[in-house]
This record gives C-alpha cells, structure tokens and sequence, in this order.
C-alpha cells in the first residue's frame, strides 16, 4: 500500500497517486493519504474511534463518497484520524470502515493544509495487473 | 491545426481562437493577455477554453482573462455565458467555492498610526477570525436559521445587527441574490456550514491590512469616489468565499449531473465540464443551492468584517464608525448569475458563469449601488501576499465586450508542491518582515504555498485589463499586515 502526491498535476490543489495489491488496501491508502495532506499523522493520537458504513451505485463512487465523508467529520466534528482499517465489498459496492484519531488539537497536531473537497479530476479505480490504483485530486 | 496557426491577435490585449480550430466549438475563445502573458499560460488554459466553447448554449465567445490558469473543466479566469432557455448550468464553471470573493474595507487611519501597532491589530485578528484546518468560527447561528441566513445574506445580518445599516448596499447584488432554496441543500452542507460562520479557511484565502501605494498608483479623483482621500490611507481586504458549504454543494451535486448528462443527450470533452440544462430539474435545483451558498460567502465575509472592525476598534481605541470603516465593496468572483445583457443586437437574460473572475459592471448600470453610480462599480483584484492587489472600477467597455467581468487575481504559475520546494515558511516569513509586511500563519507550509513567486505579476494582470477597457485601475494597495490560513 502506497501513496505518492503529484506535484504537477494540481496547481492550486493537492493530487496524489495510490496503489495497493487490494482494494481494501487501495481505499485504506486513500484514507491515509487525505490524513497526510492535512495532518503529520504521527502527532495524531488514536484515542477515539468512529465506524462508517457506506453504499454506493459504483466502486468509483464508493471510494469519493468514503473520502468525502472523511473531510465532512473533520469539519463537523473536528476529528482527524490517524489508522483506517476498511473492508470493501465489491458486490454489493459498500464498505466499512474503522477509523481510530482524536479532535484537532492546534497545540499539539502539526496541521498542514485543510482539505475541502474530491474533485472528479483524473478520478478513477483502475485495476493494473494485480495492483489497485487511483488518481485522487482534492480542492485545497 | 496548432494552436499557434489558428490564434490571431485581436489588439495588444487580446487574441481569438475560431471555432475551426476544434470540432464542436459553439463559438470562438477569446483570450485576455499582453503577449507575454500569453506566452507565459499554461496550455490547459487554451484547451479548457476551447472546450467551454463547445458547451450547449453559449453565446458569443468563451473567455479567458489575463490572469487564466487551467482548473477543472473551466479555466480558472474563465468566463462564459449561455442562453437562459436553451444553455447550460456547469458546477465546473462556478467552482468548488462558491463565491469565493473579495470585500474591502476602508478606514481613515494613516499608515503611520497604524505601523507601530500592526504586529498588536494582527496577531489580534488572527485570534479573532479562525483559520487552517477543521477551524470552527465564534458565530453561533443554529441549523434553523440557515433559510434565512442563505435567502436573505448580508440583508439579514443588517436586520439582526450584525451589520451596518449601508454594509448590503457596497456588496455585490445588494448583499443576497435571489433565488435561494435551503431545501436544495444537503444536510451534509448545512451541518458542515453552520459552524464556520466568521472563519478565514486555508490555501490562497487572506486577510490583509493594507495602504494605499501611489508609488504604484493611485487615481486621486476615482479614489475619491470610493472613500480613499489619502495617500497612505489604510485598507482591509478579505479574501475568502463559503467553506465546507460551497464545498459540499458542489460535491453533491457534481454526483448528480455527471449521471444527469446521459439522460439528456450532451456529451462533454472533459468530465470537469458536468453540465446539465438550465432549464431542467436538477439544473434548476443546482442553481437554487448555489445561490444559498453564495449568499453563505457574503455572511462568512459580512462576520469576519464585524471581527475585523472589534479588532481595530480595541488596538486603535474607538469605535469602528469613528474610523469610518464602511464597505468599499464586495465581490464574488465564483459564481454563476442570471443577468440581461445587451449583445448582437439583442437584450437578453443570460446565465453568466463567472469562475476566477470578477464582475466589473459599467457607470449607469442600476445593479450598482447609487453612490457609484455614475462612476462604475468597484472592482477588486488580490495579488500574492508580497505583491499587493489593486482596487479598479468597470466600466461600459466591460458590458460591450465582456458581459461586465474581467480578471479575479494575479493566477498561479506553480505548484503548491514546487513552491515549498522553492520556499522556506519561516525564511519568507522572515524576509517578509524586513520588506514591513507582518504576517500570521496558521501553518509554515501554507505561508510557503502562497510565496509570490509561485504567482503572475499582478500589475501586468491589471494593466491588460486596463488597457483592453475592461476594468480602468483605481489604486494599487501594497500589504503591510497578513493573515493566512
């Protein structure tokens, strides 16, 4: 599981390149890599836990309403995290998720840029021989 | 055909790409720019451009200001305008922002009162109006007020005392536009709003204590017009727009029109480019929920204005009002608006989309507010954080050429990444200090994202305008205090 951010892809956003032998794998690095852009994960204590439970019509879909609800919980309840565990089922296109962080805390979180939204820009799960991958760029 | 074979210069200012040189354009591009800017845009800008062009509905020309830059579907400082009855609706041509604008503010204090006290007024402020990530404003409002808070805008701040009696009147569409419909919002939207009310956010979003700089230049006799009577006379200028809620506006229903577009037969050449008619259901219910978030903008700005005046008035010791800081004015520069504009021979309503750009209506138009009237509305164009912005005044040119809009910034030319690669935070914090500009940032790789070198030249941006007619420069403000989220 891996991320790496693309920095011509975006002027004024934030893009990045994930990739995982798994889609569980793949949404989990996702999940991550949206924390990173927001927050040096190692100061993010995984004291509170939070269960999602998502539908969606497609596994595109799926992947940008799961990253979108990460942004909403940020906003409304202030919480950033840093683990994901997430089980995807492809046949019902669904997910659940376990996130463990805590409320932001401006002392102590190192915070660095505040997502705002997944664009539809370069999005898309392609299946790369054995590997899951995904372009995702967010407005910043 | 290339893009250099099919471009033809129109003026110095300005160039126009026909509809032969891509199949499907509706009608030519035309671009606003010197030849160096030109030479300097990115190729997306000339791409996207000509894909606007192809969209149902539009009429006349796909714009592209001077400050142009590729974006999601449009370029940003992209402008395009479609029949009311047979166009299109695009979120990609509003933005994620929606509204997303500039107010500003005068004061009568002299910079040299300020100076001794701007590192107090802005570390205040930055206490005062919350920004960076996850930030929560100190306005209270509760999930049932957002009806009429989105309906009614900086009219309803003006009738529950959180404005001053003549603030709805120096703000763009007299504070609210018409056509909010709380019921088109999400409650995700509204859940994620309700509590940012009076917050700055992050990324390019400001807050600038600023002067006036006739070094640079400064119309005495327009200035006046606006309230600015001294040379080093103090400003504030705010840049932000409607946080999560436009945010999640635009995510919501961008889900919706991408499937929506089957039905109705349009295929577009970028997904960015989602549209739906504007005549349909949910391009109707899109623009309903838009207008609630652009009407979010003008209060987020209309509370972090009551901040910023608590801020002076504790630092400077009197109250706002003695200070005389009133509203110059306030303008979107992420919206689309249903307005009537003569063209061709014809007067007609049309859907104006404006994204990365700046209305900038002609003297005589009755939209603008009756103390400019004779003169033109006030336009605000923001710079980087190092280079200042500049206050212009549109005009009648403007409304024969443009449908009234004209560029919103100076445009990035690097990204966010390459930036910090370039630039330390804390080294330009530094040197910004020596160069007596104060900043306050919630994040050293924020402050490093927004160095100006990652921006255009905003005075070469403004005097495109300037000399294509478009928006005429009134007076440049350099920065002498910043905060940034």
């Amino acid at each position: 599981m891996s991320f790496r951010f693309l920095p011509d892809v975006a002027l004024a956003d934030v893009a990045f390149e994930a990739e995982s032998d798994t889609v569980d794998g793949l949404f989990t690095t996702c999940a991550r890599a949206i924390t990173d852009i927001m927050v040096d994960p190692e100061t993010v204590r995984p004291t509170v836990t939070r269960e999602f439970e998502l539908s969606s019509p497609d596994l595109d879909r799926l992947l940008y309403d799961f990253l979108t609800e990460l942004i909403y919980t940020k906003d409304v309840d202030s919480l950033l995290f840093r683990t994901f565990e997430v089980k995807v089922d492809t046949r019902r296109v669904s997910l659940a998720a376990t996130a463990r962080g805590e409320a932001i805390d401006r002392e102590r979180h190192r915070l660095r840029n505040d997502v705002k939204a997944v664009t539809m820009h370069l999005f898309g799960i392609k299946k790369d021989g054995k590997n899951w991958k995904t372009t995702v760029v967010l407005d910043i | 055909m290339p893009v250099s074979d099919a471009i033809k210069q129109v003026s110095d200012v300005s160039w126009e790409i026909p509809t032969s040189y891509k199949p499907g354009m509706n009608v030519p591009a035309r671009i606003y720019a010197t030849k160096k800017l030109l030479d300097a845009m990115d190729s997306g800008v000339i791409e996207q451009a000509t894909n606007v062009a192809c969209l149902p509905g539009i009429v006349r020309y796909s714009y592209a200001m001077a400050d142009a830059h590729w974006g999601y579907g449009f370029p940003i400082g992209g402008v395009a305008a479609f029949d009311t009855e047979t166009g299109v609706i695009s979120p990609g041509g509003v933005g994620f922002d929606v509204n997303c604008g500039m107010r500003l503010i005068r004061t009568n204090l002299r910079f040299a009162e300020v100076k001794p006290k701007i590192k107090e007024l802005v570390d205040l402020i930055f206490k005062l109006v919350p920004a960076g990530v996850g930030v929560k404003g100190s306005q209270n409002f509760n999930q049932s007020q957002m009806a009429d808070i989105t309906g009614l805008g900086v009219r309803w701040c003006a009738e529950n005392d959180l404005a001053w009696e003549d603030d709805p009147l120096h703000v763009e569409e007299g504070g609210y536009i018409k056509g909010a419909d709380i019921s088109k919002v999400s409650r995700q939207a509204i859940s994620r709003g309700v509590s940012q009310f009076g917050t700055l956010g992050s990324g390019n979003h400001y807050l600038e204590i600023q002067v006036v700089d006739p070094d640079r230049y400064l119309d005495r006799k327009l200035a006046k017009e606006f309230g600015i009577v001294h040379d080093d006379q103090v400003m504030v200028m705010i840049h932000c727009g409607s946080r999560g809620f436009g945010h999640q506006v635009c995510s919501d229903y961008l889900r919706n029109f991408e499937s929506g577009m089957r039905s109705f037969g349009i295929e577009v050449r970028d997904r960015d480019l989602a549209c739906l008619p504007f005549s349909s259901k949910d391009g109707q219910d899109y623009y309903s929920a838009m207008v609630c978030a652009a009407n979010f903008a003008f209060v987020n700005r209309q509370i972090i204005v009551n901040k910023v005046r608590e801020a002076f008035a504790t630092v400077f010791h009197r109250e706002a009002e003695a200070m005389d800081m009133h509203l110059i004015y306030d303008v979107c520069h992420n919206v689309a608006k249903v307005e009537t504009h003569s063209f061709d021979g014809t007067r007609a309503k049309l859907l104006v989309h404006r994204k990365g750009a700046t209305r900038s209506f002609g003297p005589g138009h009755p939209d603008i507010p009756a103390p400019y009237r004779d003169v033109g509305q006030p336009v605000i164009i923001g710079g980087s954080m190092e280079t200042g912005s500049y206050l212009l005044v549109g005009t009648t040119k403007a409304m024969e050429d443009t449908f009234g809009s004209t560029a919103h910034g100076s445009g990035r030319t690097m990204s966010r990444t390459a930036a910090k690669r370039e630039v330390r935070g804390a080294e330009l914090q530094r040197k910004m200090l020596e160069r007596g500009i104060y900043v306050k940032a919630a994040t050293m790789d924020g402050l490093a994202e927004e160095a100006g070198m990652a921006y255009k030249d905003i005075s070469e941006v403004v005097e495109t305008m300037d000399r294509a007619g478009i928006s005429k420069k009134v007076a440049a403000l350099r920065p002498v205090g910043n905060i940034k989220g």
